[in-house]
């Protein structure tokens, strides 16, 4: 009885294929394969981690030794100052995490033409579908790390007394920004990954830069005392900066808000946000075609 | 007839509009031999025109619930590209395509799967791939795992299974699904014959549960048992819409070029130990037919004729029945009487009376010896490329002349090749 009734449900939709056609059908198919995408976000994180020792411990790991990394750089060794009174790794590693999503989400949807074309070739769904579990899978690594800044803050409260801002209960919210930033930016690349395979090529390259020019491994404002006075300002609305910067001033208590940067991270996500969408939709349409 | 008055009640599900699909491809541009310098910098740049090429075109049919359609064509008739419009894979060029409820592909087996995760966590990968929800695959699973016999190692990543473990998997959870349209390509030559048999069983279960079914495939066997009715593409156009047998024959009559009634074996490769030394295979022609389409059980005659270098007293031939697929169905033997003098062309009449071929393609291939005591024989020519091709027909009543009363006019593949004489039953009292 109850599988009849949802036989007559299933029947009643109706899908109409055109070409160029813009369907409502897409946004609500989203809907209906969302457990698709907690799927794939699944099988990322278990692939990655099996026949592996320590497993899980390598999303530890790697983030860690890279804040160590640049702690001893560039605040042991260059002598930079941190962000008002907090030890100078609780600074890096709160910069370390955002520009990991951001990083993360905009290489997966980049290049989700190319990662995913096997399986795209084959079925539909709606094909923003494999970015946002890849984007998923990402978004629980950092979960994992930001555990990992908890524990740290903790040993700095014992060691040095640094007591983190109440702000801190916003790090998840602010921590969407770098998110939304990459996965859109990259989503609005994807199209051109498909036929300017350079593009592939170029953006782990282009990554490595932005994690140098934007400020990560030092403070915001270290970086911009650097910079000479006249593109300070064009300097300050670098988007991943604006997206570390509200991050760092939720954990760190005397960070003031810096409100260019963050109104440029926001803009910019608003711009990219159906840009991407259009890019991105008008790429899937045609990409079995190119790939 | 009745069932076709029924049929035209049933709703339209799935309706096709002149649809279209355009690719463009590249063509490599000819540098004239006297290109200037300039031309020649062009060409640098650009070496390449882009062309037009219409895979399908106007294409518009409709299909009303439960119907089976088959797509029957030859490769790159666009089949294929069909399917991928109709799921949505690509987008048409021109045209509409219009259904209700949910279209589902049965897979090239395989597709989605992860060779770093266990079974279990594969069915439910592949289950969200297909657009199950986590609820239709937990109430399904049970019924895969035993479908698939994979038994124990279901907790097992799938890198260890041996590729037939993990195309039975697949085909399993593929075969749960529960879409309003299901769309199966050419999937069904997997695993091991035991494992095609279920396949086909349940594609059959499937066939008659009155589920909309698109079908492609090059086995004609498949596309008898599965589907009641056929379109056939030929380059992009559809050429045919309507019965299944008609739409074969059609579909065998556009390889006219292989199945012609008269050969030379003049050109035919030979095996490496034919010298024509002795005797030669020249030509063959076939009798009493115009288009190498025979009905069920109906003789095969053909006149083959051959040139001798010296004299035989006991030739034989053999007449090699091979599928599709190039496996032997079966061999008929016939023993030439009389001598063959040296130097003597002869045309020999061989009929194949009662061959009790199932419904199919064939190739013929012939092989030419010399009857020696003993049971002995000495090999004289052979054409084992195929000397003929045939096809069988379905049984039709009047052809099998015992009594078959009930509608055994089809025949399902896993039936084998042959269809062995009507063996004898009795209902006995029991002891």
């Amino acid at each position: 009885m109850k599988k009849e009734k949802k036989a007559v449900n299933s029947k009643a939709l109706k899908t109409v294929i055109e070409p160029n056609g813009k369907n409502l059908q897409y946004w609500k198919d989203i809907w209906r394969y969302r457990s698709l995408a907690f799927n794939l976000a699944k099988r990322d994180i278990t692939v990655r981690y099996k026949q592996t020792v320590i497993g899980l411990g390598w999303s530890i790991i790697s983030p860690v030794i890279n804040m160590l990394l640049m702690t001893f750089i560039f605040g042991n060794m260059a002598k930079m100052e941190s962000d008002g009174s907090a030890p100078y790794s609780i600074m890096v590693y709160a910069g370390l995490i955002p520009w990991t999503l951001f990083s993360k989400n905009f290489t997966i949807s980049s290049g989700t033409f190319l990662t995913s074309a096997a399986l795209m070739k084959k079925v539909y769904f709606p094909r923003i579908i494999t970015p946002a579990g890849a984007s998923l899978a990402a978004m629980v690594d950092s979960a994992i790390s930001y555990a990992i800044l908890l524990i740290i803050i903790l040993i700095s409260y014992f060691t040095t007394g640094f007591v983190p801002s109440w702000r801190i209960i916003f790090v998840p919210f602010f921590s969407l920004l770098p998110v939304m930033l990459g996965f859109f930016t990259g989503l609005f690349l994807s199209p051109f990954n498909i036929r300017y395979r350079d593009l592939n090529q170029a953006i782990p390259f282009l990554i490595q830069i932005g994690q140098y020019v934007t400020p990560v491994g030092y403070s915001f404002a270290v970086a911009c005392a650097a910079v000479p006075e006249k593109i300070r300002f064009v300097y300050s609305l670098n988007p991943v900066a604006g997206a570390i910067n509200a991050v760092r001033w939720c954990i760190i208590p005397d960070n003031a808000f810096h409100l260019p940067s963050f109104l440029a991270t926001v803009v910019c996500i608003l711009i990219f946000i159906p840009l991407g969408i259009k890019s991105f939709r008008k790429g899937e349409r045609t990409f079995v075609d190119l790939v | 007839m009745e069932n076709t008055v029924v049929k035209k009640d049933r709703p339209v599900i799935l309706k096709v509009e002149h649809v279209g699909k355009k690719y463009v491809i590249k063509n490599k541009i000819e540098l004239p031999s006297n290109a200037t310098r300039r031309q020649k910098l062009r060409y640098k740049v650009k070496s390449f025109e882009k062309n037009d090429f219409w895979a399908l075109k106007d294409i518009s049919f409709e299909v009303r619930e439960g119907d089976r359609l088959a797509i029957v064509g030859r490769n790159g008739a666009g089949k294929s590209t069909l399917l991928k419009l109709i799921s949505r894979i690509t987008e048409p060029t021109e045209g509409r395509i219009e259904y209700y409820g949910k279209i589902a592909a049965m897979l090239e087996v395989g597709t989605g799967f992860n060779q770093e995760l266990t079974g279990r966590e594969n069915v439910y990968l592949n289950g969200a791939i297909l657009g199950m929800s986590k609820e239709e695959i937990d109430a399904r699973f049970d019924g895969i795992v035993e479908f698939s016999e994979i038994g124990k190692f279901i907790d097992t990543p799938v890198k260890r299974y041996s590729s037939g473990m993990m195309v039975r998997l697949a085909f399993a959870v593929a075969s749960t699904m529960d879409p309003d349209i299901l769309i199966v390509d050419e999937v069904l030559s997997v695993g091991d014959m035991k494992f095609r048999e279920k396949c086909l069983r349940r594609m059959n279960e499937i066939a008659t549960s009155g589920k909309t079914i698109l079908c492609v495939s090059h086995v004609m066997n498949i596309v008898r048992g599965l589907c009641d009715r056929a379109i056939v593409l030929e380059q992009g156009k559809m050429v045919y819409d309507g019965e299944v047998e008609k739409a074969i024959k059609l579909y065998n009559g556009i390889n006219e070029d292989i199945r012609v009634t008269h050969r030379e074996f003049a050109d035919l490769p030979r095996p490496k130990w034919y010298t024509g030394e002795q005797l030669r295979m020249l030509s063959l022609d076939v009798l009493d037919n115009q288009n190498c389409i025979f009905r069920w059980n109906e003789p095969i005659r053909f006149n083959l004729h051959i040139r001798s270098k010296e004299t035989f007293e006991n030739l034989g031939l053999r007449v090699i029945f091979a599928c599709d697929n190039g496996a032997a169905a079966g061999t008929a033997f016939c023993e030439i009487k009389g001598p063959v003098q040296a130097g003597e062309e002869r045309d020999i009449c061989v009929c194949v009376e009662k061959h009790n071929l199932a419904p199919g393609d064939y190739k013929i291939k012939l092989e030419m010896v010399e009857n020696l005591p003993y049971d002995c024989f000495n090999r004289l020519d052979s054409i084992t490329p195929e000397a003929l091709f045939i096809t069988v027909g379905a049984m039709e009543l009047d052809d099998a002349q015992d009594k078959l009363s009930d509608n055994r006019s089809m025949w399902v593949a896993s039936w084998g090749t042959s269809r062995i004489p009507d063996a004898h039953a009795e209902l006995q009292a029991r002891q």
